[in-house]
């Protein structure tokens, strides 16, 4: 094994051997379950009932495990995944350099460069492997508890309103998640950058937050739609479009350079602090 | 080995180390001496390239560690004050993991590093339930990996107990006489950098007071004694005779070359009866002020 993926796979171990890790995932699981259960009840069931019918469709064929599993998908990223991402970015570096752990590795024979690179790729690896961990059990959990039909997906912010059948629809979901991850990077980098700055580990969690909460809710405001393209939330969103009718795939791509464009300088910005600090008691 | 040329360095408007120079010598025990603030671990970090000077640069076996710190650390061991470690995995894999950042060594040459610190029946604990002792061995471990020529210590005794300061220390002097490693050692403690290094630096507010062997330090023209005695009147007056000066109550100050069984025969003479009497040791303060008035009237 190169000594490069040797450095990846205990940077990787470091990361998904902390207790917070395993609890983060149940807390997952616990807010997917809470959703299953407020999207079953009577009022938001009636909802979607009248919606679904408004526009034509059945509504057995089409409140099902996918649309359940997409709803919990979308809720669970905005509550609770930003949240995550910010916290475990933002201490990836900042942590250690609190601990003292990262002077430990910097009387190596190794440059930092190296050092911050492979935390960020450990980051951007952790944050794919979050979003497909979320996607899943948000779809085995709404197929247990509603089985198997068509996927009804709705965003009134991003103009989306379409109906799949089944196998179409699960494979649009499926192909949706490594987009969401993609965007789930941003969030990512943010915190990376701050993490590298020379702050504490809540402070850099914290500004992540705020950023991305900020921008958002902006986003939503009526004033600041001719503005729309220049949040970084609205690109986020990107991989909804795979659930619009025709896929705008002109649009994805153009989400996909902004944010890679976003997230290189974040991460060079992140690189070039780190390079430049000092790192004493 | 190491060679450091008119090191500074200023943090926002504090200077914490003023134009330092210094040479060490391979094989050789080298102390960095000094209190708290004195500049020792800065001068530790940036010979590490943890921290960047201000000016001047340092340099490992001719490679200047500013410009070339890979190549300059690649044969470099370290251990800080409180070593840190990831308390959640155990102290095989946290060696494991920092020996990573070097090279990809062998299970082999881990086990070999771990049996010379007497770590091997606490190995695969988490380091959270560490003592400090161990905690200072699995730094020691870890900084003997992959096989360093040069090892810089930095308080590597603080808060440890009797016991632990004498096994650390028993592990330093093999370091150096069985492996042939130059150690460079920060420490305030007088006593450890006494009985460990041949040559001795000291700082004081950042810059260099003293460099050069220990004994010149400590060798004493005029050394000093502490007395106890039934009256002091009767023998203030003979050691008056005597030209002896007491810089306090109850110690007396030899003249060069005096010989302290004259003293003690000339007062027993005189009919004083001596209570004690034993050499009085100097500590670091001394030693600074010393060095501090000799730099000053150099």
């Amino acid at each position: 094994m190169s000594l490069f993926f040797l450095q990846m796979r205990n940077e990787l171990h470091k990361l998904f051997a902390r207790k917070r890790t395993y609890l983060g995932f149940a807390a997952f699981v616990a807010v997917e379950i809470l959703l299953l259960l407020l999207l079953n009840l009577p009022k938001p069931k009636a909802g979607f009932r009248k919606l679904i019918e408004q526009n034509g469709y059945g509504f057995d064929q089409y409140f099902s495990g996918a649309t359940l599993g997409l709803l919990m998908l979308m809720w669970t990223t905005f509550l609770l995944g930003a949240l995550y991402l910010a916290l475990v970015a933002g201490d990836v570096v900042a942590k250690e350099v609190e601990d003292g752990t990262l002077r430990m590795i910097l009387c190596r024979p190794i440059s930092r460069l190296r050092v911050g690179f492979l935390k960020y790729a450990a980051c951007v690896l952790y944050t794919f492997a979050l979003t497909f961990f979320i996607g899943i059990t948000a779809l085995v959990a709404g197929l247990l508890y509603c089985g198997w039909g068509g996927l009804f997906a709705i965003a009134p912010l991003e103009q989306l309103l379409a109906m799949h059948e089944a196998w179409p629809g699960l494979w649009r979901y499926l192909g949706a998640l490594p987009l969401l991850g993609f965007g789930l990077v941003s969030i990512t980098s943010l915190g990376f950058l701050f993490s590298c700055c020379e702050m504490k580990p809540a402070a850099a969690t914290i500004l992540t937050l705020s950023i991305f909460f900020f921008d958002s809710i902006f986003r939503s405001i009526p004033y600041f739609e001719s503005l729309r393209g220049w949040f970084m939330t609205t690109h986020m969103t990107l991989w909804l479009r795979v659930f619009e009718y025709h896929i705008p795939w002109w649009r994805i791509a153009e989400d996909v350079t902004w944010l890679g464009a976003l997230n290189v300088t974040f991460a060079l910005v992140g690189l070039a602090i780190l390079q430049q600090r000092d790192f004493k008691a | 080995m190491i060679r450091l040329e008119h090191l500074s360095k200023t943090f926002k408007k504090r200077v914490a180390l003023e134009d330092l120079s210094l040479e060490i010598r391979q094989g050789e025990i080298f102390g960095l001496l000094g209190h708290n603030g004195a500049g020792k671990s800065t001068t530790l970090g940036m010979l590490l390239g943890q921290i960047y000077p201000t000016s001047g640069e340092a340099f490992i076996r001719g490679v200047s560690v500013q410009k070339n710190r890979q190549k300059a650390l690649d044969k470099v061991g370290a251990i800080f004050e409180e070593p840190a470690f990831h308390d959640y995995l155990s102290g095989w894999d946290n060696l494991r993991i920092l020996t990573s950042y070097s090279a990809h060594l062998p299970d082999e040459e881990l086990r070999e590093a771990v049996h010379f610190t007497g770590l091997e029946k606490r190995i695969r604990d988490p380091v959270w339930v560490y003592s400090h002792g161990m905690r200072q061995r699995l730094a020691l471990a870890q900084a003997l990996l992959p096989c360093p020529d040069l090892i810089l210590l930095d308080e590597p005794a603080e808060g440890l107990d009797p016991e632990g300061i004498y096994e650390m220390r028993k592990l330093i002097v093999r370091l150096n006489r069985e492996r042939g490693m130059t150690v460079v050692l920060s420490s305030h403690l007088l006593a450890e950098v006494e009985q460990l290094c041949d040559r001795v630096a000291i700082l004081n507010q950042g810059r260099l007071i003293f460099e050069g062997r220990w004994n010149e330090l400590t060798a004493d023209p005029s050394p000093a004694h502490r007395l106890e005695v039934d009256d002091w009147t009767k023998a203030g007056v003979i050691l008056q005779k005597l030209g002896i000066s007491r810089p306090t109550a109850e110690t007396i100050s030899l003249a060069p070359g005096g010989d302290m069984a004259d003293v003690v025969s000339a007062l027993v003479k005189g009919g004083v009866r001596i209570r004690a009497i034993e050499p009085h040791r100097r500590n670091l303060e001394d030693i600074y002020l010393k060095a501090i008035s000799a730099a000053k009237s150099a």
